[in-house]
């Protein structure tokens, strides 16, 4: 110690100043990246396991590409036997979700139709879905010609449909399918919601009565009573004049109480007619008490 | 007058059964609960026919009343008659918005412009269509009750469906029908048959139609009643690629039946050794006739069972794909190209 | 487009295979849910419309001890349909494995000139020639036991007898025209 001198005494006593200042935050440096490594560890792990399982998921697809249900079938191989049925199960289904998403994807991708080739590719066959809110309708199907040009050989589209019409819209067909098909399948597509509406009209509103409609959906009307001293009636038509609409564009009503058309509320009752699919308005006018 | 009630009520009563009669006569309405329990349909039909008769007198019910009876049963039971159909064409503007009422006004208006002697009765059945009786008369006779013409018709559709039209009457009913249907013309459709939803469904397309699919339908039902496993079929893949080309050719599920499908085949002699019969004025004609109780089904199980060859020949398919069951095949060439 | 062939395959112990050949493909069903019933041996039924047989099932298909036309008289072509599978068979089968099965024989309405042709088919290829009653069950189950018969020496189930040395016997000639026919419809 003596040999140090004063000035190395001191510098000693520097570095060990220093070093105590020093250490604290070391520590809690090295508590920092310990926890770091753990959480990296952690994440290595979760991605390991990812990948492991989506290797396996990939396998399964490769190996079994058609395979329709997955979930009950026991694969026993390799390390996924061992860990029971269940990892395996639900590894199968995973690879079924990702099987049925890209199918999704690709679907979306071609316009949302269901297209096949036919007669060895001279041929196309068009399936269109209709829906209405969330529920799925009838299908219709096109079958075209390709060669020479684009023609329509059969459908099962309903006859007040504009087909033709619509197939020939600035050459519609030959040029621009998708929008053809757009077309098309808008009509359709109105013309399954306006019959939908129609049948839970009947379904669930016994009380009020459907005097007319036609084929297409497109003329309603309706046989209403306003409970009141005396009961009356209310006829409304509905005229659906764009047949690609689920909604009608007119709404007139008739009654013999001519002063009850004219109340506020009664034309409230024939915006909310206009603007909100028809069981639905009638739900909510009967549940308001201006109809029965 | 009371002749021709008499006639009238006799034909209906004739035609009909007697169990129907009842169901039929209080759908009417025209006779009150006493009178129609007071009829005896036990007794023959003549004598229920004069009962009928003196109950009508009582009630003062006339011939109008009794074309109305003779309207409810033909309703409830089109298949006894012989439907054609015809087509409309090029609908107007203001052709989606027609309805019933309006419909039915100016139908009256302009038939009864061009002919001054007819009787229209229209009535709207439940299932949307519209019925049309009409008792068409001429210039110096009253309407014949006696031989009315149905005419059926679902609006917003250019199809039309009419029973007992004579080529006289035709143009008369053409052209009210397209004036009051805002179309602007009206031809043959080149269908008939005695099954008017039959006739109806084929051309308005509500029979079940199979397009080609990635998932095979379970059509082939041969497989599931085939469970013996000593015995196995070596060619059922193509039996059922024959199943399907023929559900596509004709149309899947029950088919709406048709009794005939007439071919009318005009065709020139071209023999350049037989002048007379090469210059002849007046084609060839040759008439082939498939008849059935049922020639969609017959057709699609020859094709099914391999008996017509696949794929189907467009002469066979276009019955229900086109839906017409009249076809004239002509010459190619000048001159009409195959109508097909 | 191969040919059957009677004896490229081994043999099944205690079984026969038929295949019957209709084009209408009617009776042929009926005939097969009839001879499976038999106990004596396994009988194995295939179904065909007409020869060639599909490639893809050659693998899985067993031998074939008999071959069994079965044509209906009513129609012209169930007997061209018929003529023209013969192509697809081995000379070999012709040596007592393939009988003809003949139905609606008895309706006025048949033209003579095509039972002619049948027979004169089946005579030319020394094969024997049945009749049978296809509408009713009774016809039905007296055709399958017949065709068992010949099908148990086919496939080599009766000891001391070979499919050639019974075809020998049962051969259709047209000599015997009348008594043949008289037989067939006695059985």
């Amino acid at each position: 110690m003596s040999t140090l001198g004063v000035l190395g005494h001191l510098s000693k006593l520097e570095t060990q100043a220093r070093k105590r200042k020093e250490a604290p935050p070391q520590q809690s440096g090295l508590e920092e990246l310990k926890a770091t490594v753990e959480a990296l560890v952690i994440q290595r792990d979760q991605l390991k396991a990812e990948i492991k399982a989506n290797e396996s998921v990939q396998k399964l697809r490769s190996e079994d590409p058609d395979q329709s249900t997955g979930g009950g079938e026991e694969l026993g191989e390799g390390a996924d036997g061992s860990d029971g049925s269940v990892n395996s199960q639900l590894l199968q289904l995973m690879a079924r979700h990702a099987q049925l998403t890209d199918l999704l994807h690709a679907h979306h991708l071609i316009g949302g139709y269901d297209i096949i080739k036919t007669c060895q590719g001279n041929g196309l066959c068009v399936s269109l879905a209709t829906s209405y809110e969330g529920v799925y309708l009838e299908r219709y199907s096109l079958e075209i010609d390709v060669a020479p040009k684009l023609r329509i050989t059969r459908h099962d589209v309903p006859t007040f449909v504009p087909l033709a019409r619509l197939a020939e819209q600035g050459g519609a067909l030959q040029t621009n399918l998708r929008g053809f098909l757009g077309s098309l399948s808008r009509h359709l597509n109105g013309y399954a919601g306006r019959k939908q509406q129609l049948k839970l009209v009947k379904e669930q509103h016994k009380s009020v009565e459907v005097m007319e409609s036609n084929a297409p959906c497109s003329i309603l009307i309706l046989l209403m009573t306003v409970p009141q001293v005396k009961d009356i009636a209310v006829l409304c038509k509905l005229d659906y004049t764009d047949h690609t609409h689920c909604l009608p564009e007119e709404v007139t009503i008739q009654s013999e109480d001519k002063d009850l058309l004219e109340t506020t509320q009664w034309k409230n009752n024939c915006t909310l007619l206009k603007e909100t699919p028809l069981h639905k308005a009638l739900a909510t006018l009967i549940q308001s008490g201006d109809i029965k | 007058m009371d002749d021709l009630k008499r006639r009238l009520l006799q034909r209906i009563i004739r035609t009909m059964p007697t169990q129907m009669l009842k169901t039929t006569l209080s759908k009417w309405a025209r006779l009150n609960i006493e009178q129609q329990e007071s009829l005896d349909f036990t007794q023959p039909k003549f004598l229920l026919t004069d009962q009928l008769l003196a109950l009508c007198g009582e009630s003062g019910l006339g011939v109008k009343h009794i074309t109305e009876l003779e309207m409810i049963y033909i309703i409830d039971n089109p298949n006894q008659r012989l439907w054609h159909a015809y087509q409309l064409l090029e609908a107007g503007d203001d052709a989606h918005s027609v309805e019933v009422t309006n419909f039915k006004e100016q139908f009256k208006v302009h038939l009864t412009e061009l002919i001054r002697h007819v009787s229209i009765k229209i009535k709207k059945h439940t299932d949307e269509a519209v019925w049309i009786r009409i008792a068409w008369g001429d210039r110096s006779s009253r309407p014949n009750h006696l031989k009315p013409t149905y005419v059926v018709h679902h609006l917003q559709t250019p199809y039309v469906f009419v029973t007992n039209l004579t080529s006289k009457t035709m143009p008369l009913l053409s052209q009210a029908l397209v004036m009051a249907t805002r179309y602007s013309s009206m031809k043959d459709a080149n269908l008939s048959g005695r099954n008017l939803s039959a006739v109806r469904d084929l051309l308005m397309k509500q029979f079940q139609q199979v397009f080609p699919s990635k998932h095979l339908q379970p059509l082939g039902k041969k497989n599931q009643i085939n469970s013996n496993p000593q015995i196995e079929r070596e060619q059922d893949e193509q039996s059922e690629t024959r199943l399907q080309i023929a559900c596509e050719a004709f149309g899947g599920g029950t088919l709406p039946e048709l009794q005939k499908a007439i071919y009318t085949l005009e065709t020139k002699l071209k023999d350049n050794t037989n002048k007379i019969m090469t210059e002849r004025e007046q084609p060839f004609r040759c008439v082939v006739t498939f008849k059935s109780t049922n020639i969609l089904e017959s057709l699609r199980h020859s094709a099914m069972t391999g008996i017509a060859s696949t794929p189907v020949t467009p002469m066979l398919s276009s019955i229900s794909q086109k839906g017409r069951n009249h076809f004239l095949i002509t010459d190619k060439g000048p001159g009409p190209q195959r109508k097909l | 487009m191969s040919l059957l062939r009677p004896l490229s395959k081994l043999p099944d112990l205690n079984a026969a295979n038929v295949l019957l050949v209709e084009n209408e493909e009617h009776f042929q069903q009926k005939l097969a849910d009839v001879m499976v019933n038999e106990k004596s041996v396994i009988v194995q039924v295939r179904l065909a419309k007409s020869l060639p047989l599909p490639m893809k099932q050659e693998k899985s298909r067993p031998r074939i001890d008999l071959v069994v036309f079965i044509v209906n008289l009513m129609s012209e072509l169930s007997l061209h349909s018929a003529e023209a599978s013969l192509k697809h068979l081995a000379p070999g089968y012709f040596l007592g494995k393939v009988c003809f099965m003949v139905t609606n024989a008895r309706n006025a309405s048949v033209p003579a000139e095509r039972m002619e042709a049948v027979r004169k088919l089946a005579s030319a290829l020394n094969c024997p020639l049945l009749f049978a009653e296809d509408q009713t069950p009774d016809g039905v189950t007296n055709a399958a036991e017949r065709l068992l018969v010949i099908l148990r020496v086919a496939a080599g189930c009766v000891p001391m007898t070979t499919a050639l040395f019974l075809s020998n016997l049962t051969r259709c000639t047209i000599s015997t025209e009348a008594e043949q026919q008289n037989s067939d419809y006695d059985a």
